[in-house]
């Protein structure tokens, strides 16, 4: 693009020139306009994020000796050392966490593609169903969700007992458990649903009705058509339903760490929140690398 | 003569006995398939309704209670049906949440609800254009650093706002932000606050699929890079606009954990949700001294009033969801995630 640019340039005479800053090849003023276009994005990042970011690392491994200046003072790793020896609380609410995340996840993506996938078919009453199956993203992420989830949520589902007794006792603990969180889940896949139908939508139909031609069934369309073409969603939506549980307001180590806001104890705070977000990272970098040998890339764009 | 004759006779009906047997096994495959479809589409139905009703049933729980007096709450045979209407809820909970109070420090705004309605639509305006303006950016133009900067604003996307929250107090407090919106506001016009990071994954998404030649043509024309973006990028990116402002507002209106932070010693300035809470306590207290017990402040008394209450503060974004609500579909079917 800029070579060819740059070979029409001494073609356009004066109003082009005139312009043009001197001694600027079109090169660098392009890149300079778009520098242009992200400086407010740069000058946020300073401010925003790359300043708390680093003063919260240094807050959680130093002492807050004083709170009105903000005066730390370097206490190498005893904030973690507290974590992990004296505090009671907080390893066994970094593990329920982390199972919940482990088993929501999964369940959150297979659930919000066949959703997704249900609402794409050419079905009577797609803009009803789409409407409600979007109601919970506009109902709350916060604390209206929590207020409704927590009084309302309990049976929706119901298996008889005599059922129950059949399957056996650690099978039947294991299928009302997942009922009972089946209704939570579903309720926090509002975004992972519009983002998987964005992603279908966006598939050609040529190619399903290519491979129909060719004799493929609706079985193997989903597995060699629709998978691979929506696996970046899949990576994204993963992503997202990670950072959604990690931040969610009734996770208890987030919970926790307000809790230590509101006391005062913020260098604790500080540690308890890098960790817990140094181990979610760790496994968002772990997946991300081996998914995106998984995913299918649609050359270069 | 007769035996020819006979025997042409036999020919012909055994021919349209064949031609019916063939008409009717055609026919026969044609209902088979008819059958197979039926079937399928009567259980996807079954499926889409029964999914349906998952996601109602703590919406239409919460309607139902809300109208419920306090003999049917009371009463668990009264599940779906309330025995007669208890149309004062609403009125308890619209003064309980104090709606349309006039606020004195904001004249111009009356009440809790025009709080929220002021920081929702200004951190949306923030957003959409700073982050289609960003996200452009990053599409169209190659600048040194251009890998780095995107790994960093997914980055952004990964960090919870509750790692960050200390250093920004401190900060805000620093500059005399607090007890103000400002905290809320600003930072969604240099592309962060809530979900900042993910409006610019979205826009860039999108502008990535857009062709190159109406741009190369503006510029041929001597139209400069700010005028082509607003003047022909961002109209033409009306559809991820839309996607943009309603998550956008979506996730204000409902955001509750940092108004609880930076506004605490403001009530007056209080978002609607943070009101919920707060009233509940009130509730609670009220029905406390009433029957002279001690209560845990966590548990809600009247339930009915508690959903009234919930339900009046998403009420503003169902009513303003349902005028956007098939532009806004459709514009997630375009905003080209997977581009093919």
């Amino acid at each position: 693009m800029a070579e060819n640019k740059q070979a029409k340039q001494p073609k356009v005479k004066e109003p082009k020139v005139k312009k043009e800053k001197k001694g600027m090849t079109i090169k660098t003023r392009r890149s300079l306009e778009g520098i242009m276009f992200i400086t407010p994005w740069l000058i946020g990042t300073a401010i925003f994020f790359l300043f708390p970011l680093i003063t919260s690392i240094r807050l959680s491994f130093s002492e807050l000796t004083s709170m009105a200046g903000f005066e730390m003072e370097w206490n190498g790793i005893e904030n973690y050392r507290y974590l992990f020896q004296q505090s009671t609380t907080y390893i066994p609410n970094f593990l329920a966490e982390v199972k919940d995340t482990l088993i929501d996840t999964p369940i959150t993506l297979v659930f919000s593609l066949i959703i997704a996938m249900l609402v794409n078919r050419d079905i009577k009453g797609r803009g009803f169903f789409r409407t409600v199956f979007f109601l919970p993203v506009l109902l709350g992420t916060g604390y209206v969700m929590e207020v409704l989830l927590g009084s309302e949520m309990n049976g929706v589902i119901t298996i008889p007992s005599g059922l129950l007794q059949a399957i056996g006792a650690s099978f039947a603990e294991l299928v009302t458990g997942f009922l009972s969180r089946i209704t939570t889940v579903l309720w926090k896949s509002g975004v992972q649903i519009i983002l998987f139908l964005a992603g279908l939508q966006g598939i050609s139909a040529s190619l399903y009705e290519a491979s129909r031609v060719d004799g493929a069934t609706e079985w193997e369309n989903f597995w060699k058509i629709t998978l691979p073409l929506v696996s970046p969603i899949i990576l994204l939506n993963f992503v997202y339903t990670m950072i959604d549980s990690f931040t969610d307001s009734s996770n208890k180590i987030m919970s926790d760490i307000e809790h230590c806001f509101s006391n005062g104890a913020l260098a604790r705070g500080a540690s308890m929140g890098w960790f817990y977000f140094a181990f979610t990272f760790l496994v968002c970098v772990i997946v991300l690398a081996v998914m995106s040998r998984l995913t299918f890339n649609q050359g270069e764009r | 003569m007769e035996k020819t004759a006979d025997r042409a006779a036999q020919r012909a009906a055994e021919k349209a006995a064949k031609k019916a047997a063939k008409h009717v096994s055609v026919q026969n495959r044609f209902t088979k398939k008819h059958v197979r479809k039926f079937i399928v589409s009567v259980f996807l139905y079954l499926v889409l309704f029964d999914l349906a009703f998952v996601f109602l049933y703590p919406f239409i729980t919460m309607i139902i209670d809300s109208l419920k007096s306090d003999a049917d709450l009371v009463n668990i045979t009264v599940k779906w049906i309330p025995s007669s209407l208890q149309w004062s809820n609403y009125k308890v909970a619209f003064d309980g949440l104090d709606y349309f109070q006039i606020s004195s420090t904001f004249p111009f705004l009356g009440g809790f609800v025009m709080n929220s309605v002021f920081v929702t639509l200004v951190a949306t305006i923030g957003h959409t254009f700073v982050c289609a303006f960003v996200g452009y950016g990053f599409a169209r133009y190659k600048f040194p650093g251009r890998t780095v900067f995107f790994l960093l604003v997914i980055l952004t996307m990964l960090v919870p706002t509750q790692v960050l929250i200390f250093p920004l107090y401190i900060m805000y407090s620093g500059w005399g932000w607090l007890n103000n919106y400002l905290p809320l506001l600003v930072p969604c016009f240099f592309g962060y606050g809530l979900r900042g990071g993910f409006y610019i994954f979205l826009f860039r998404q999108f502008f990535l699929g857009l062709p190159y030649e109406m741009e190369e043509a503006a510029r041929i024309d001597g139209c400069g890079a700010l005028k082509t973006f607003f003047k022909i990028m961002l109209p033409m990116a009306r559809s991820s606009t839309l996607v943009c402002v309603v998550l956008s507002v979506v996730w204000h209106w409902n955001d509750f954990f940092e108004p609880s932070i930076y506004l605490t010693q403001a009530p007056k300035l209080a978002l609607l949700p943070s009101r919920l809470p707060a009233m509940y306590a009130a509730l609670n207290q009220v029905a406390s001294e009433a029957e002279d017990i001690a209560l845990n402040s966590n548990v809600v008394v009247n339930q009915a009033i508690c959903m009234a209450s919930t339900f009046l503060v998403i009420l503003p974004l169902l009513i303003a969801y349902m005028f956007v609500q098939k532009q806004f579909m459709e514009g997630v079917e375009r905003s080209g995630l997977t581009g093919m």
